[in-house]
């Protein structure tokens, strides 16, 4: 910990009992157009907030306004007062001095949020030459002492790396490093968690959530999970369509949420809501059960792969079988194997050794024409629909695509199957003519798995479809991800590091771990009674919203600080 | 300096020497089947006074009564030794010529890069810090302003101005201090703007980034902000788009330097082309062949080192998106 006297926020009397931030009819227009409305909420001194609404609902505007950051083309109106000053009206040359040391900020991607050609080191000297200290010996012993407050395994290695070296979570660590060091009063986290893993997602917030006590920091949480929002903050503010919604009391608001709006978040958080689509899923898994051989059989598959004259073992003697008409989830954090298994399972890459089938075609070993044969029934729905879609294509041309390739009826046939699976993921024929830039993440998502559908595929490989959606929207996809199975009799392999989705949704699942299978089992099982304490660590990350008074002094805390190794 | 990246490196200078020869090959192959009989023209001529037996005797000396593919073949394993064979004008070496005058248009182009880079410099950076109304967006406008005007009519302009009217320098005396200044000045100003081009565009770019509000967040100031952050990541694409403009230099030279009245391989290929002197064409063309192949090269081994993201993987160099995709496709990502 660092010595008291560095604790004293700059430029701040912390005798005032008035709050910290105080906003005012904060409005926000980009080109003359308002995306935020009249918003206004307090932040007490020492204590955390929470900014919740699905993407373009102005949170991160909200911020940015804050932190005077908007880009160019951006006017904000309204009051914001900071420790007794209109941020607004302060000319910049007034406001710079307070931007790292009065008001810290953790950015949403950590991966793009260092320069990528500058070493850590030099920028963290940035931060710390805002605590004033002259001697540069003394900045760095503060930004190791800071690297290894905030958890980071090797400080001296993290200071000598380049951004593109470290992990997210290392990345993210740092970035958060850098926001307290110099010891701000206000920190600004805008989705601080959203680009990471579930388990490093933890971590960081665990962490957040410590030095926001442990230094006396009043936190701003902007997120889109009311779940994340429960567990960490005092109050909260939700907002849609940049306009406040709810605000109050964190338990009050979580545990009775007054608005239809902040109901829907709610329903739609899977981890507050794990049986919600129990209904939907099952009926599936009877009408198909029956001794049937099955769908798809992946045994002992093993791949290496050589990376810098070193041999990695990306997937490690790995066997599961999916029965017909079930989802097979593969779960586990970034680099455990997932992607390369899915890979192994498409016919991308051929497994060392191991054998795959589906419905009863062996994919290993095959020629790419042979293959062709197969991926006809077995389909892939790509991650981030914001890049899997050709944005110069119109969504029928997106969607045809797979029938023309695979030279499927006649043309007008084929106008028909477009059609129907427009019709089938729930979009009109008036989204025909349009391009992707035109649809929302949830409808070019849809789009994406309309793509894999016309070829009336059997099997669809589902690679995290929804961890680049909002929850809500997310939650539409999920719906429609099980009407079709329930309707098709589809066999999904779903990927995903969101174990609260995985439960429900998937009906049997593989716990991967460093590219071996940890446990495997219904997803009833796993989830109530993990065997693996990796499994159960996982479970353990999953945000419950439990916490939602969160005690001021807490008996035994949990050490955050779990290293992480340099990737 | 890493295995792989001599690795990179070999593979590298093996394709820029192959590049060359190929180029030497083209423009011997080109040279040869073009219409009309350049040698005998120039030794027929009446004024030159050869009879028959000294043209004979030259064209044997010369080799040109040989087969075409001997003859390239000499001239390959000529060129290869540095032996450039001889002017048919002046009968003097080629080499040597070109040695007297490679001097002042070397000269001439590494001025006139350097007025291109100062210039880009200047351009990009007042894009960032010239406020709107002050004419930001007429130095916006500046490059592609630089690029339509051809560099004879700036350098008659300047010649004009600084030379009759102002009389800084006298047009008589090409080689002065002064009279090179200017004349570097006009073979730079369309050069700098396709250097401008890249660096506002990419320094737009850098600067909507993430990390560049995330600085900001840290209190650092637009100017601190530019020179520390910016600058690097815009300039480094730079180096590619120099590399590439060396042709420009090397044309433009040939240009400017008959405007100035300058001797330099300009000159020489003007008059080696209105006598048409083969073999000193052949030597020029392979020469700049060269320059540009080798400027290149040292361009593309530079980048692996400049830019710490790029990564060389079976000798090739990879960007930063495909070396993280290959890692994620691979095995443990190194980002989530």
């Amino acid at each position: 910990m660092a010595s008291q006297d560095r604790l004293t926020p700059t430029l701040l009397h912390p005798t005032t009992t008035a709050p910290l931030l105080k906003v005012r009819n904060l409005s926000v227009s980009y080109d003359r157009q308002e995306v935020v409305h009249d918003v206004g909420f307090e932040l007490g001194r020492g204590k955390s907030l929470a900014l919740i609404g699905e993407s373009g609902s102005g949170k991160s505007t909200i911020a940015r306004a804050l932190l005077r950051l908007l880009p160019g083309g951006a006017a904000a109106s309204g009051h914001v007062e900071f420790g007794g000053q209109d941020v607004l009206a302060l000319p910049e040359r007034r406001f710079r001095p307070l931007r790292g040391r009065a008001i810290g900020f953790v950015p949403q991607d950590p991966g793009n949020a260092l320069n990528p050609v500058r070493k850590i080191g030099v920028q963290a000297m940035e931060a710390a030459a805002l605590t004033g200290e002259t001697d540069a010996a003394i900045r760095k012993a503060l930004i190791l002492e800071t690297f290894a407050q905030v958890g980071l395994d090797n400080p001296q290695r993290v200071y000598d790396s380049y951004p593109h070296q470290l992990s997210g979570g290392m990345l993210q660590r740092v970035l958060i490093g850098l926001a307290v060091l110099p010891r701000p009063a206000l920190l600004v986290a805008d989705e601080p968690t959203s680009a990471l893993d579930v388990t490093i997602q933890k971590r960081i917030l665990d962490l957040l959530s410590r030095l926001q006590q442990d230094l006396d920091i009043s936190l701003l949480l902007i997120t889109h999970d009311l779940a994340i929002a429960a567990e960490r903050t005092d109050g909260l503010v939700v907002l849609k369509n940049g306009s406040v919604q709810e605000a109050g009391r964190t338990s009050a608001v979580f545990s009775s949420p007054a608005s239809a709006y902040a109901r829907k978040l709610h329903a739609d958080v899977p981890a507050l809501n794990p049986d919600r689509y129990v209904k939907l899923r099952d009926p599936s898994l009877h009408r198909h059960e029956g001794g049937q051989a099955p769908k798809i059989e992946v045994s002992a598959v093993t791949k290496t792969f050589a990376v810098d004259g070193k041999v990695l073992t990306a997937v490690d003697n790995v066997s599961f079988t999916v029965p017909a008409g079930t989802t097979h989830a593969l779960v586990g954090e970034s680099g455990s194997g997932k992607t390369t298994t899915i890979r192994l399972l498409l016919g991308l890459d051929e497994p060392d050794s191991g054998k795959i089938s589906v419905a009863g075609e062996r994919v290993s070993g095959r020629s790419q024409q042979s293959l062709r044969s197969v991926w006809r029934h077995l389909q892939l729905v790509y991650q981030n629909p914001f890049t899997s879609l050709d944005p110069t294509w119109t969504v029928e041309r997106l969607v045809r695509e797979p029938v023309d390739r695979f030279r499927i009826g006649t043309p007008l046939e084929r106008s028909e199957q477009v059609r129907e699976a427009l019709a089938n993921v729930g979009l009109g024929e008036h989204l025909l003519t349009r391009k992707p830039g035109a649809l929302s993440g949830g409808q070019r998502q849809r789009v994406a798995i309309a793509r894999s559908l016309v070829l009336k595929p059997d099997v669809i490989v589902l690679d995290e479809p929804t961890s680049a959606l909002d929850v809500s929207v997310q939650a539409d996809i999920v719906e429609v991800l099980l009407t079709l199975q329930a309707r098709l009799g589809l066999t999904y392999i779903f990927v995903s590091h969101d174990l609260a989705l995985v439960r429900q949704l998937a009906h049997t699942v593989s716990v991967m771990r460093r590219g071996s299978v940890v446990e495997q089992g219904s997803v009833a099982d796993i989830f109530e009674n993990p065997q693996h304490a990796y499994t159960a660590s996982l479970l353990e990350s999953i945000p419950s919203g439990i916490s939602a008074t969160r005690p001021l002094v807490q008996p035994k805390q949990r050490r955050v600080a779990r290293q992480e190794q340099i990737a | 300096m890493s295995n792989a990246y001599l690795t990179y490196a070999a593979k590298r200078l093996g394709q820029a020497v192959v590049v060359i020869l190929l180029a030497y090959i083209f423009t011997f192959v080109v040279v040869s089947i073009l219409p009309g009989d350049p040698v005998t023209s120039v030794l027929r001529n009446p004024q030159n006074g050869f009879t028959e037996e000294e043209i004979a005797e030259i064209i044997a000396a010369q080799g040109l009564d040989k087969p075409i593919i001997v003859q390239l073949w000499n001239a390959l394993s000529g060129f290869l030794t540095g032996d450039l064979g001889m002017s048919m004008r002046s009968n003097r070496p080629v080499s040597t010529l070109i040695a007297e005058v490679l001097p002042s248009t070397l000269i001439l182009a590494s001025a006139g890069l350097a007025v291109a880079l100062v210039l880009a410099m200047l351009v990009a950076y007042g894009t960032r810090f010239v406020p709107k109304k002050y004419g930001q967006g007429l130095l916006r406008g500046f490059p592609s302003l630089f690029l339509s005007v051809p560099n004879f009519v700036i350098g008659l302009m300047l010649i004009h101005i600084f030379g009759f009217q102002l009389g800084l320098f006298r047009v008589i005396n090409p080689d002065s201090f002064w009279a090179t200044l200017f004349a570097a000045i006009a073979l730079g100003i369309p050069v700098s703007a396709q250097i401008a081009e890249v660096l506002i565009a990419n320094l737009d770019r850098e600067a909507e980034q993430e990390y560049a509000a995330v600085a900001r967040s840290r209190g650092i100031g637009q100017a601190r902000l530019f020179a520390t952050h910016l600058l690097k990541p815009a300039s480094l694409p730079v180096v590619t788009v120099v590399a590439l403009t060396i042709g420009e230099l090397l044309g433009g030279s040939l240009i400017t330097e008959t405007v100035f009245g300058r001797t330099g391989i300009g000159s020489l290929v003007q008059r080696s082309v209105s006598t048409q002197d083969l073999p000193v064409l052949q030597a020029v063309v392979s020469l700049g062949a060269v320059v540009f192949v080798l400027v290149n090269l040292i361009a593309d081994l530079l980048y692996p080192l400049l830019d710490p993201r790029v990564k060389i993987i079976g000798g090739r160099k990879r960007s930063p998106t495909t070396a993280d995709e290959t890692a994620i496709g691979a095995t443990k990502a190194v980002t989530p």
